[in-house]
């Protein structure tokens, strides 16, 4: 559930910047919104590679199916309204452990989108309609916070929201580095999108300069101990909610769990300023990341009953 | 919003008025209510009362070819009522019945006395499928083979009468709450006035039949309820009463069996699991004793069960009881166990394996409700009235292969009921299903799941085939 949310949290964000830039941005800086986009789902558009037209209105029939694709299309697991659905059926599924009002607020607003179609928001305001949905998942997440009981539920819910943040930031990252580097005019708004999407933009320009060095936005984003998005503070996060769910059937497999957690944590905060391999760099913490998620699935969910030191004294 | 164009007819009952259109003595409060308020007021409280339970999640799923798609029950706002003293008379028979029921199941999974003094012919018992051979000798603990139970009841102008009972996984309780929270919510001042007794203790009174029925020592029994998982239709239920009683909800892969007890995999370890709350069918409950390719049951339960480690609720075999070949024996299981008259009535049924019943069935075909002995959701019958010829001819060479998987039954003017379709009442005949619960002693709250035929004539209630529930009022004095 908390995964599935967070990540269609960041697609609301990511096709909201879409949206905004088609009002009034150049065409290569939408190009490399949709690029960014799927590098980092790693997918392909349903139409095949991405292609810069020399004319606009080309660039903007694409622009419609491609959200059309990111947004609705329920065979495209990454889509808004896949994550959304998927997180929902994850609630439904686990009702018992989560309050009324969180379902409450999840389901309502699943109603509100689950029969929409592209053009009911393209033609009025497409923008509008990601904030709202962003809004929503971030209601949800305050009303988990008001309302749910501390037990393990609520710290595996934070550790997954977190660990797919970890996961999907990395992705975001290195999709940038990597198209950064191929492409030929690239431009800092690319940076200043990419901050917004972080919720960055604002603390960047109040912090550096409303001049964006792409240096110093990747630093911020790596390692910010404030930055709610930044890896750092979500690594760290992450590492305390699995100290809070305690130890699992078997201690070695938690003991590793905690190790990890703590490596990650240590090369993020320690390991980033001296490393000047930026992608390898993000790609490290991304398979720490995903190796976590495996250890702690088969710690606590997946684990084989004779392996438990309980079952074999009894 | 008023009954103008409500028909009434003299030999259906209606549950509002009695024959010469007024309302009844116990209906007065709600008939003025209803009139007093706006066609607006009552089209929007009904929709209220939809986008309730759709937002709430009270659903379940329907699983088609290409998509499942997710449907509530519709809900008619208007509740039907009923007087104390007439559930008085269910609850005690239905007290009756139940306790005759479970004397039955410990009978003949032992010594088999009412087949032995010939009250119930040995083929009806032991030829039924559900019949399981692997609990004879067993005993459950009170006597408890059933503990929850949904019986069946239609009215008539001769009274309330028992179409079936419902022993093994009896659904439709979560709705019979969730529907008083949304109707009462809607009717404020009527449900006030009205002294309705509440419902929504019931799972107190489930934890404290489950409570009892634990393994002998076990004060604190830790109580799990199985569900064949989530894409079950009624999980929504499973997981309701898991909250409602403070029950884990698992699923058979959730569980192991180890050395004879049940244990519940946790994220912290294994931990023993002393009463569980199975909605799952006994064939697919322990794979190695019943289906033996079932994923949804956990190898060695019956074991367990058998050793007295964990309670199972209701225990297997139960389905042998509420067999429709069964059922017109239960009057004289009465008389038999209880030397007591059965407070409620049967319907008359006619059991095809009989050679007299078979004629008699065939010959009236026209006339009677045809069921499959085993059947279930309206599925497997014959309304012969409703049906055409071609359909009756269709059945009735399905009965002559097969007479033993056959009952007919008169067809029965259920009660009727006012509805509000679309904008205005209509008459639509109505069943209810009260929860009957059995540990040390007989637990019921007043109250139950009533069930509405919604297409104008039909009797079908059953909400796989388009029916609808409205909440039930029973009335204090």
């Amino acid at each position: 559930m908390g995964r599935y949310l967070e990540r269609a949290n960041f697609m609301c964000r990511l096709l909201r910047s879409q949206a905004d830039a088609l009002v009034d941005r150049p065409i290569r800086e939408i190009h490399f919104g949709w690029r960014r986009i799927y590098t980092a789902i790693d997918r392909q558009p349903l139409g095949g590679i991405l292609h810069l037209h020399p004319m606009d209105d080309y660039n903007l029939v694409d622009a419609y199916f491609l959200a059309d694709e990111l947004t609705f299309e329920r065979s495209n697991p990454e889509s808004l309204l896949s994550c959304f659905e998927n997180g929902r059926e994850n609630a439904r599924q686990m009702r018992h452990c989560i309050s009324d009002e969180m379902w409450t607020s999840l389901n309502t607003e699943y109603l509100r989108i689950q029969n929409l179609e592209m053009p009911d928001i393209w033609h009025s305001s497409p923008s509008t309609f990601y904030s709202r949905v962003s809004a929503a998942i971030d209601m949800f997440s305050g009303v988990a916070t008001a309302t749910m009981y501390r037990d393990e539920g609520w710290h595996f819910w934070r550790f997954g929201q977190f660990i797919e943040r970890l996961q999907f930031a990395c992705s975001l990252l290195l999709a940038q580095q990597r198209l950064q580097k191929s492409a030929l005019d690239y431009d800092e708004s690319d940076w200043g999108s990419l901050l917004r999407v972080f919720h960055a933009l604002d603390v960047y320009e109040r912090r550096y300069s409303i001049e964006i060095d792409p240096k110093l936005a990747l630093n911020l984003l790596v390692s910010d101990r404030q930055l709610p998005e930044s890896l750092r503070r979500t690594v760290g996060r992450a590492g305390q909610e699995l100290a809070s769910i305690g130890d699992g059937p078997n201690q070695q497999s938690s003991d590793a769990g905690q190790r990890l957690a703590g490596r990650l944590e240590a090369l993020i905060r320690f390991d980033w300023e001296d490393r000047d391999d930026d992608e390898a760099f993000l790609m490290q913490v991304r398979s720490y990341s995903w190796q976590l998620h495996h250890l702690v699935s088969s710690t606590y969910f997946d684990y084989a009953a004779e392996d438990i030191p309980q079952f074999l004294s009894r | 919003m008023d009954f103008a164009n409500y028909q009434l007819e003299a030999s259906i009952y209606d549950e509002m008025f009695n024959t010469d259109g007024s309302p009844r003595q116990h209906c007065r409060e709600l008939y003025k209510t209803l009139f007093e308020l706006t066609d607006t007021d009552l089209l929007e409280m009904q929709e209220r009362v939809t986008r309730s339970f759709y937002q709430e999640g009270i659903t379940f799923i329907v699983y088609g070819d290409e998509a499942a798609t997710e449907r509530i029950i519709p809900i008619d706002s208007v509740p039907r009522l009923v007087p104390q003293a007439e559930w008085r008379h269910i609850e005690s028979g239905l007290d009756q019945r139940l306790r005759a029921l479970n004397r039955f199941l410990e009978d003949v999974y032992n010594d088999a006395k009412i087949i032995a003094d010939g009250v119930i012919p040995t083929d009806v018992v032991r030829g039924c499928p559900q019949y399981r051979i692997e609990m004879r000798g067993l005993s459950a603990p009170h006597g408890a083979w059933v503990s929850i139970c949904g019986t069946d009841l239609i009215r008539t102008n001769d009274g309330y009468a028992v179409l079936e009972d419902n022993l093994r996984v009896p659904s439709g309780v979560s709705y019979m709450i969730e529907t008083r929270k949304v109707i009462k919510a809607n009717f404020r001042n009527a449900y006030r006035g009205s002294q309705v007794l509440d419902v929504e203790h019931y799972g107190r009174l489930l934890h404290q039949t489950l409570t009892e029925l634990a393994p002998s020592g076990v004060t604190d029994p830790t109580i799990a309820l199985l569900t064949p998982g989530v894409y079950n239709s009624a999980f929504y239920e499973h997981m309701f009463l898991a909250r409602e009683i403070g029950a884990e909800l698992v699923e058979g892969r959730d569980l192991l069996v180890n050395d004879g007890f049940v244990f519940m995999r946790t994220t912290t370890g294994l931990r023993r699991v002393d009463v569980i709350y199975r909605r799952v069918d006994d064939d697919f409950l322990d794979p190695i004793v019943f289906r033996p390719d079932s994923l949804l049951g956990v190898p060695g339960l019956l074991h367990a069960y058998r050793l007295g480690n964990v309670a199972l609720v209701n225990a297997p075999g139960t389905g042998v009881a509420d067999d429709k070949s069964v059922y017109s024996f239960v009057p004289d299981m009465i008389r038999y166990y209880l030397s007591e008259e059965p407070i409620l009535a049967n319907v008359d049924t006619r059991l095809c394996r009989r050679p007299e019943d078979l004629e008699y069935t065939l010959d009236n075909l026209e006339h009677l409700v045809v069921k499959q002995v085993g059947g279930s959701g309206g599925y497997g019958m014959l309304i012969g009235p409703h049906a055409t010829k071609e359909e009756r001819d269709e059945f009735a060479a399905e009965i002559r292969a097969d007479p033993a998987n056959y009952i007919s039954q008169p067809v029965l003017a259920l009660s009727r009921a006012p509805c509000l379709i679309d904008d205005r009442f209509e008459p639509r005949h109505v069943d209810l299903r009260p929860f009957v619960l059995r540990g040390s002693k007989t637990r019921m709250v007043p109250g139950g799941f009533c069930r509405i035929a919604l297409k104008e004539g039909s009797l079908v209630v059953n909400s796989s085939q388009g029916g609808g529930a409205k909440d039930i009022w029973v009335l204090g004095d």
